[in-house]
């Protein structure tokens, strides 16, 4: 599959005014994100996640390295048109979400009937069809996020950027955006995201990267990362925690993990002990697991100083 | 084009309450229009008039100055330049919008000016003339604003570098040879305003209104080159 954003091993430092101190937010980053798949990224604060997005936006210039959109390099004005961007922060003009959408969708070069005809296409698929001429500044921040995916989605972009889009949703609108952005994929989106919520992540997500403090420091596909350990997860009954290494006793059952090579053995040893097996499965690793692990011992979320 | 435009229509929908403030103003020399003995006072009328011509070149600079900070700082300009919009397209959106902020302006006060002092005997030529003059004036002097704001973030910094920058040649044309206060000419521009007179109204001179125009591209091109470089998503102070 053709990559649709690369990374190419991009950097970006920040310098404070007037001590000059320098905070690397983006440290040699290399990503490829294909087409078709749903990207999670995850990170602290801090990691240089939206630092990540703006530089593949344009928004901001990188000190080193550099990056393609769409075959493209970053900051390539005409490519922007087949991309759809949300920010953490949705700002939006106080104006009608009607409206607001179409001006977007104008900026974009789309007009006339068109554009009026998917502007209230895509506020229906956001939910906010009923919403439509109410002004956005009476928004709830939820809302406001609505809007902010609708207008990142006017123009039937061929890739989404959307940092944190689900974080000021409540369930029933997470629910819809995750099932808006699953619907993406199957048409052939590519859709790179940030995110917190990291149940969310898992869901939706064919690959996700884990950055922390602007070094990339986990990647691959969702599936293996929350299967990497190899490990099954072992639960009986009629025996006692201390037979088994690393055992819990809880409501009657004992639990335990065994390595790929002892499953055999561990089964065996608790029809001798004469106790009964309630269930053997491959162990899964939550994404909150793998990211803790990866982003652990580290106090500060904030980018380091290299001065 | 389109992009342009809309980003200008949209700068004068944000700045209508600042437009309509100063409109307040055109409807003070409306009213004394009304109620003043045209004769008598037509001096006074004609004060007022040029007095609240220079009003919106002051307006101007701090429109220019203040157009991306405000965005910025609201953090509006990420969703506006996250579409098919370069950072120059961007900026010749906002010199429109600046320019066409002031010449709703300067039409309104074009119309009342003619019904006022035209009954005064003053040249109604003469008067759309006058206005042609300030808001060439508008224009070059909120692009200078503009350019100054694309590095220089507080606002007020910007807008006080553009009006010492654009006061220099004055002083200049003061103090050594009068053809200095051409070279800028938002000076020479609004003195043609200040100086017209029932007696003298002025005469038609295109040559400040063309290098407005001009000098107008030009600081456009240099902000456009300077805002290339200026990472929009970073925080304002």
């Amino acid at each position: 599959m053709a990559a649709v954003l690369e990374f190419l091993g991009i950097s970006k430092e920040y310098r404070s005014f007037p001590r000059g101190r320098r905070l690397a937010a983006l440290d040699d980053f290399r990503v490829s994100v294909e087409e078709g798949e749903i990207f999670g990224f995850l990170g602290p604060n801090g990691a240089g996640k939206t630092t990540a997005m703006h530089l593949a936006m344009g928004f901001t210039r990188p000190t080193g390295g550099g990056g393609r959109m769409l075959g493209r390099p970053f900051g390539h004005a005409p490519t922007r048109r087949r991309v759809g961007f949300l920010s953490e922060n949705v700002a939006l003009y106080h104006r009608r979400a009607e409206f607001l959408v179409r001006f977007y969708g104008g900026l974009n070069g789309m007009g006339g009937s068109h554009l009026a005809k998917r502007a209230a296409e895509v506020l229906r698929l956001v939910g906010l069809q009923d919403d439509a001429y109410r002004n956005a500044g009476k928004f709830s921040r939820g809302m406001l996020q609505r809007v902010g995916l609708a207008q990142a989605m006017v123009n039937d972009p061929d890739l989404l950027i959307l940092d944190e889009p689900t974080s000021a949703l409540d369930p029933h609108a997470r629910v819809m955006v995750r099932e808006l952005l699953l619907s993406a994929r199957e048409a052939g989106k590519t859709i790179f995201l940030s995110s917190h919520l990291l149940s969310e992540v898992e869901l939706l997500c064919d690959r996700v990267a884990v950055l922390h403090r602007g070094k990339l420091v986990r990647m691959g596909r969702t599936a293996d990362l929350l299967h990497a350990a190899g490990q099954t997860e072992i639960v009986a009954r009629g025996v006692a925690a201390t037979d088994f290494a690393g055992a819990t006793a809880q409501d009657g059952v004992v639990r335990f993990y065994v390595a790929p090579g002892s499953l055999r053995a561990a089964l065996e040893h608790i029809w001798t002990l004469g106790g009964e097996i309630v269930s053997a499965h491959p162990s899964r690793r939550s994404l909150e697991d793998i990211f803790l692990e990866v982003t652990a011992g580290e106090d500060s979320p904030a980018p380091r100083g290299l001065a | 084009m389109k992009a342009m435009l809309l980003i200008a229509i949209n700068y004068v929908r944000e700045q209508r309450w600042p437009v309509f403030v100063l409109l307040l103003w055109i409807l003070l020399l409306a009213f004394l229009g009304l109620i003043a003995n045209i004769p008598r006072d037509r001096d006074e009328l004609l004060y007022l008039f040029k007095e609240v011509a220079m009003y919106v070149v002051v307006f101007s600079i701090f429109f220019g100055g203040t157009a991306i900070h405000n965005e910025r700082k609201t953090r509006r300009i990420l969703a506006v330049l996250s579409k098919a919009v370069s950072r120059e397209q961007y900026l010749s959106g906002l010199v429109l919008g600046v320019t066409l902020a002031c010449a709703i302006y300067c039409l309104s006060l074009g119309i009342t000016g003619s019904w006022t002092l035209g009954q005064a005997g003053f040249p109604i030529s003469q008067v759309w003339f006058l206005m042609l003059c300030v808001i060439a004036a508008c224009m070059l002097a909120g692009t200078v604003a503009l350019m100054f704001s694309t590095f220089l973030n507080p606002f007020f910094g910007a807008s006080a570098t553009a009006i010492v920058l654009l006061g220099l040649p004055a002083v200049a044309g003061r103090v050594m040879t009068p053809g200095w206060d051409a070279i800028l000419p938002v000076y020479s521009l609004t003195m043609i305003v200040l100086k017209s007179s029932f007696n003298d109204p002025g005469t038609v001179t295109w040559f400040p209104i063309g290098l407005a125009v001009v000098e107008t591209v030009a600081f456009w091109v240099l902000a456009a080159r300077i805002f290339a470089y200026v990472d929009i998503a970073v925080a304002l102070e």
